[in-house]
């Protein structure tokens, strides 16, 4: 059955990239989303099948390569990561066929597509060191195609496609070599050897290889200080492709880090988890501080990945805390969270992202100081960027809140303990995510509240029309999902049992226990039931409604003017923008941000006292890039330009450099 | 979910809905009575309520749906929490359903509809206000939650039924620090998150000043009510949460009449005593300026910081 | 009185002192900071007055009065005088804000009881167990004598300082020696009047105590 399904989803895959090579451009477009959708669907009943039975699949493709074949091994760790990446594909691949009508239906990026989405899926279901680094090279390639795919009438698209190259292949660079120490260690490249060997491995070298992929896969999430790329690229790709990155991809990053430091390494001391949960806790300040201040929408979205990455890894390094001082059961309700959010991430970001995309092709931009008014023209984009925003709000009754409460839980119930550092991280932690959470409210108020609510800002956001049907049925879909995820969370217990139990550095047993409606946790006296909330708050809307507007009275609404402080006529220059929304928070943050500023008055030319026009320009660099990445860069440009020298083009310059390798070789290997 | 539950959460609900406004009258009265006026009788916000709800609805134009529903969710979400909260008894039917974890996301809910209401108008008061409320909702948050990771340490949970459970067997715990830390950054936070000075002033009407009633500043009539009478009920939770949390004593622990009339008696009492203290001290304490509200806020978090460390350590 | 009722007043009053060094780096006007120092060399004292009171230790006893008097009147008194003669500015100046102090001081809480544990395991005393609260009061009265501007607040932080070793004292030793107790803090008392001679002396030579300008003195 998994075999089946996963072998559909390679054949859908393979068909879409053809179709995408052969077919004219319109109907191109429709054949490629079909399948793309096809494969995504198959790949996701492969994962739905392992993660509801108890059975893992494995094949072996011994010849596939010249120098090591491909292993396929798909247990309940893989699917729950394909099934995040078949949550966002399969509305993403029916949303791209509208989205691409009329913009990005190039046979590159048509081919890249499926490509991209079938690597997804496939990077978790490696078995092997080799087939998990083809994977997911070619996973990296066909996303860098795709961050292209805008490249000729958008200069940004470059730089951003730049940065991603050099960052995505730094992180496989230390990849490679994590695993590859790994696979000399045990002699064999499949995970089964590799786990059998990890055991012979010095501490030494076991914490070395962790913090290799900690550095790899940490790039790949997203996660400070390795996020750079990641506020760049997501925002230039089309955006089922952003959907699919930021949904998808990017939790990746987290699958890599578990499999390989509390699977195949099986896990290590305490400070490995410390790490993780300290890079977590930087992410989730940082990257909510920024997606607060951002006012373009996709940047803030990719922003908000980051956080949200920096949330996961703090339930994965609360995890890897709480394991080696034996409280298990404690880590694998934090592990369980980690995942849940990995889950809900996909469906709530891809949903905002998919949603963003609508805005985008419907306006024409991004600036969210230049939207406005949209939910009278853009009903069904409004409604479900709605429900992502509350979701990834982590607002019950909505799914994230469910999540959210998880990782909660599992902080808090951490102490008394006997680590000191247990002790003084977890009120830390529990304070960063209470922050992360209240900021990311504000932040997604601002972005829904300006982009959809009161008067447009341009005349743009005022022409907007409803985007096309296909993208509505993506849109859709993924709320569709929000809600069944926030709504019947317990149909998730039996699945992440099995993940914990597939994790076995980290975590053992039943986190999650279900009693009817309630979530209860294994070993904590706490219980939710996010449906009887959703019905309470339902009822209760009800029964106010009933006693309040019943009259003839209320029923009839007379429409007035807003209060316009005396005068006349209103208009959207008076509207608070997305800036001065957040600008009583940038001020708080002030010290931490450091936003540089620039306000230019133009007074009149007769009299200084009348002011003709004002600036306000405000730029928050990232503290990150500015420290680190600009003096790493200046280094290596300095290292080019000396290799310049010693290559000036002479062909006399070339043959005496060979002449001195040969000499060099014949001297010491004498 | 029993019966009595349901209904135990039913009362509950009724019973604070009916007494939110009253309370809120009767501080208006204290504070009228300390600054020498006579104030208007206690009822006057009932009546109020009565008043706005019989006009008919007005909306402004350019608003949406969310401005239609915001007061709906306000209230509701105010309502579901003041059914979880254990007023009278701890064996309400709501309690297993959420935690004092869900109660805060709870009326974050809230506050988020409202500022969205706020920002729906598309006025400059009402973004301003919305801007601003968001602002002291966001930072607030940290010390709710470490406050509630504070209780929760003692008691081994963060459900309201099992710490004053764990408060009625252990008398001796209302007084240790780690309660009384946690006890006054919540009441830090109340005084935040329902708009009293010195964060914000409720009777205000000038509008630079205000956070609340600027992002309110477009509804009338019975959508005035609702938003009205949820900011009553959600003063009522938060001084319940204070009161019940910290000194549970006259809580009922069944769901018989009696032991529930003793348990409404005592937390009016309470509710009483609570609701005296803020409004006393409103009139000496005057309103700060909304850029040193995180430098209070920042207090409130230490002193919830606090709580956390010395309950671990201390016990 | 009972085991119970003793770790509950001790942990009290331990807390006290604790969120009296809080309050100072939170509060703004200067004569409210001493009242808040004043409260804390009170606080120190009960906690002396507690163990004295539980151990049946008359000498403990006398010190704690003794502390009372000393640190909770007369050194804030003196402090008071030199704030209230120096008629510039009531305000506190800091070189980092007020949140950011606080926060400062919650991690310094931290890293006391994290460095402390060890210390905490070996005895399971009620006393032992509130020994991080004096270090975390140490740990902030020097917070606060680097961060503020001004001398007086020095001399504040100073004394903090000083109440934060004393409780450690109190805690860790059960008791000290009357005689160590007296000679440390005539040192304070001596420390006093010679800071109290030198802010006068500069105040009157160049108006006023803000150190940022008395570093140009230095050329």
């Amino acid at each position: 059955m998994v075999g089946a399904a996963l072998a559909v989803a390679a054949v859908a895959a393979a068909a879409a990239m053809i179709a995408g090579a052969v077919l004219p451009a319109r109907s191109r477009v429709v054949w490629v989303g079909v399948c793309t959708a096809l494969c995504a669907t198959a790949g996701g009943a492969a994962a739905t099948a392992v993660l509801t039975g108890s059975s893992t699949f494995q094949a072996n493709f011994p010849n596939l390569f010249p120098l090591g074949g491909v292993r396929i091994e798909f247990d309940a760790l893989s699917a729950i990561f394909s099934l995040a990446t078949a949550i966002v594909a399969v509305p993403a691949a029916i949303y791209g066929i509208g989205y691409s009508a009329h913009g990005p239906s190039s046979r590159t990026v048509q081919i890249a597509w499926p490509l991209l989405v079938w690597s997804v899926m496939m990077v978790p279901a490696a078995g092997s060191v080799t087939g998990l680094i083809a994977f997911w090279e070619l996973m990296a390639l066909s996303s860098l195609v795709l961050v292209l795919a805008e490249h000729h009438h958008n200069v940004e698209a470059r730089s951003a496609a730049q940065w991603y190259a050099a960052m995505t292949h730094l992180s496989l660079l230390a990849i490679v070599l994590a695993l590859v120490v790994l696979a000399h260690q045990a002699g064999g490249d499949s995970f089964t050897a590799v786990r059998a060997g990890a055991g012979d491995l010095s501490p030494a070298t076991a914490s070395v290889v962790f913090l290799l992929s900690l550095v790899g896969f940490g790039a790949k999430a997203g996660v400070v200080p390795l996020h750079v790329w990641l506020p760049r690229a997501h925002p230039e790709a089309p955006s089922h492709v952003s959907a699919m990155m930021s949904g998808a991809m990017v939790a990746l990053g987290v699958y890599g880090l578990v499999r390989v430091g509390w699977d195949l390494l099986g896990g290590g001391p305490t400070w490995w988890g410390a790490v993780v949960l300290a890079i977590g806790l930087a992410s989730a300040m940082f990257g909510i501080l920024h997606a607060l201040l951002s006012s373009d929408l996709k940047r803030l979205l990719a922003y908000s990945t980051t956080e949200n990455m920096g949330l996961v890894f703090i339930g994965v390094g609360a995890a890897g805390m709480f394991a080696p001082s034996g409280n298990r059961s404690l880590a694998s309700v934090a592990l369980a969270a980690s995942m849940l959010l990995v889950i809900n991430h996909a469906a709530f970001k891809g949903l905002l992202f998919l949603g963003a995309g609508s805005i985008l092709s419907a306006t024409g931009t991004r600036d969210l100081d230049r939207l406005g008014g949209l939910a009278r023209r853009m009903p069904v984009t409004a409604a479900t960027f709605a429900i992502g925003s509350l979701a990834i709000a982590a607002l019950p009754p909505l799914n994230g809140f469910v999540s959210e409460w998880l990782l909660l839980q599992s902080l808090v119930h951490s102490l008394p303990s006997n680590a000191a550092v247990v002790a003084v991280a977890m009120p830390v932690a529990v304070a960063v995510v209470a922050l992360t959470g209240g900021l990311a409210a504000a932040t997604f108020v601002k972005a829904f509240g300006t982009t959809f609510l009161a008067m447009p800002r341009s005349v743009e956001a005022g022409q907007a029309h409803e985007s096309p049907r296909t993208m509505q049925v993506g849109l859709v879909a993924l709320s569709g999902v929000c809600v069944a995820l926030a709504l019947a969370p317990t149909a998730l217990t039996s699945p992440l049992r099995r993940v914990s139990a597939a994790v076995g550095g980290l975590a053992d047993g039943a986190p999650i226990r279900t009693n009817g409606v309630y979530l209860q946790l294994s070993g904590i006296q706490a219980g939710l039931s996010p449906l009887l909330l959703a019905t309470g708050l339902a009822v209760l809307m009800i029964a106010v409604l009933a006693v309040v507007r019943r009259g003839r009275l209320h029923r009839t609404v007379r429409d007035i003017p807003a209060w316009g402080c005396g005068r006349t006529v209103q208009t959207a220059r008076m509207e608070y923008t997305a800036t001065s929304f957040a600008e009583p928070l940038q001020r708080v943050f002030d010290d931490v941000l450091h936003p540089e500023i620039d306000i230019d008055v133009d007074h009149h030319v007769e009299s200084r006292h009348y002011v003709q026009a004002i600036r306000y320009r405000m730029k928050i660099r990232d503290g990150f890039e500015h420290r680190l990445y600009l003096p790493l860069l200046a280094v290596a440009r300095r290292w080019g330009d000396g290799a310049r020298r010693i290559q000036n083009g002479s062909i006399h310059r070339y043959l005496a450099y060979s002449l001195i390798t040969l000499i060099t070789v014949l001297v010491v290997s004498r | 979910m029993s019966p009595t539950g349901i209904a135990v959460a039913v009362l509950q609900v009724i019973l604070t809905i009916a007494v939110a406004p009253l309370l809120v009258g009767m501080m208006r009265v204290i504070r009228a009575r300390l600054e020498g006026r006579v104030g208007a009788p206690i009822r006057q916000p009932w009546r109020d309520l009565r008043k706005l709800l019989r006009k008919q609805r007005m909306v402004s134009q350019n608003t949406g749906v969310v401005f239609s529903i915001a007061p709906l969710v306000l209230l509701a979400s105010a309502a579901l929490v003041a059914g979880i909260v254990p007023f009278l008894s701890t064996t309400s039917a709501l309690d297993q359903v959420g935690d004092l974890f869900a109660i805060v996301y709870l009326l974050l809910l809230g506050t988020v509809f409202l500022s969205l209401a706020g920002l729906d108008a598309g006025t400059a008061f009402g973004g301003m206000g919305s801007s601003r409320e968001m602002t002291i909702a966001a930072i607030a948050e940290p010390t709710l939650l470490v406050a509630i990771f504070a209780l929760s340490v003692s008691t081994g949970s963060s459900n309201l039924g099992a710490i004053v459970a764990d408060t009625l067997a252990n008398p001796s715990k209302a007084a240790s620090p780690a309660s009384m830390l946690a006890f006054s950054a919540l009441a830090v936070v109340t005084i935040a998150e329902t708009g009293r000075i010195p964060v914000d002033n409720p009777s205000t009407h000038l509008e630079l000043t205000m956070i609340h009633e600027a992002m309110i500043l477009e509804y009338s009539g019975p959508d005035l009510a609702l938003v009205e009478l949820a900011a009553h009920l959600r003063l009522v939770v938060f001084l319940g949460l204070l009161a019940n949390l910290f000194f549970p004593w006259g809580i009922a622990t069944t769901a018989q009449p009696l032991h529930l009339l003793a348990a409404a008696g005592a937390v009016t009492v309470k509710l009483i005593v609570l609701a005296a203290v803020i409004a006393a001290a409103e009139v000496f304490i005057a309103k700060v300026r909304l850029f040193r509200v995180p430098e209070l806020l920042a207090a409130s978090f230490v002193l919830a910081f606090l709580a956390v460390t010395v309950s671990f350590f201390l016990v | 009185m009972s085991t119970t009722r003793f770790v509950q007043l001790l942990d009290l009053a331990a807390g006290l002192v604790l969120v009296t060094s809080f309050a100072a780096l939170w509060l703004r006007r200067l004569v409210t900071v001493t009242w808040v120092i004043a409260l804390q060399g009170v606080a120190l004292a009960a906690v002396a007055l507690v163990i004295g009171a539980y151990e049946h230790e008359t000498e403990l006893v006398l010190i704690a009065l003794m502390v009372g008097v000393l640190r909770g009147v007369v050194l804030p008194g003196l402090i008071l005088r030199a704030v209230r003669a120096g008629d510039e500015h009531r305000e506190v100046e800091s070189l980092i804000n007020v949140p950011a102090a606080l926060l400062a001081a919650s991690g310094l809480t931290l890293v006391a009881y994290a460095t402390t544990r060890d210390v905490v395991a070996l005895s399971s005393t009620p006393q032992v167990r509130a020994l991080p609260l004096g270090i975390a009061v140490m740990l902030i009265g020097m917070l606060l004598i680097v961060t503020r501007r001004k001398a007086v607040l020095q001399i504040m932080g100073v004394l903090m300082l000083d109440n934060g070793i004393a409780l450690v004292m109190f805690l860790g030793t059960s008791g000290v020696p009357l005689a160590v107790e007296l000679g440390i803090a005539s040192d304070v008392l001596l420390a006093m009047f010679i800071l109290q001679v030198l802010t006068t002396r500069i105040r009157t030579k160049f108006g006023g105590t803000d150190l940022d300008q008395l570093r140009e003195l230095r050329d």
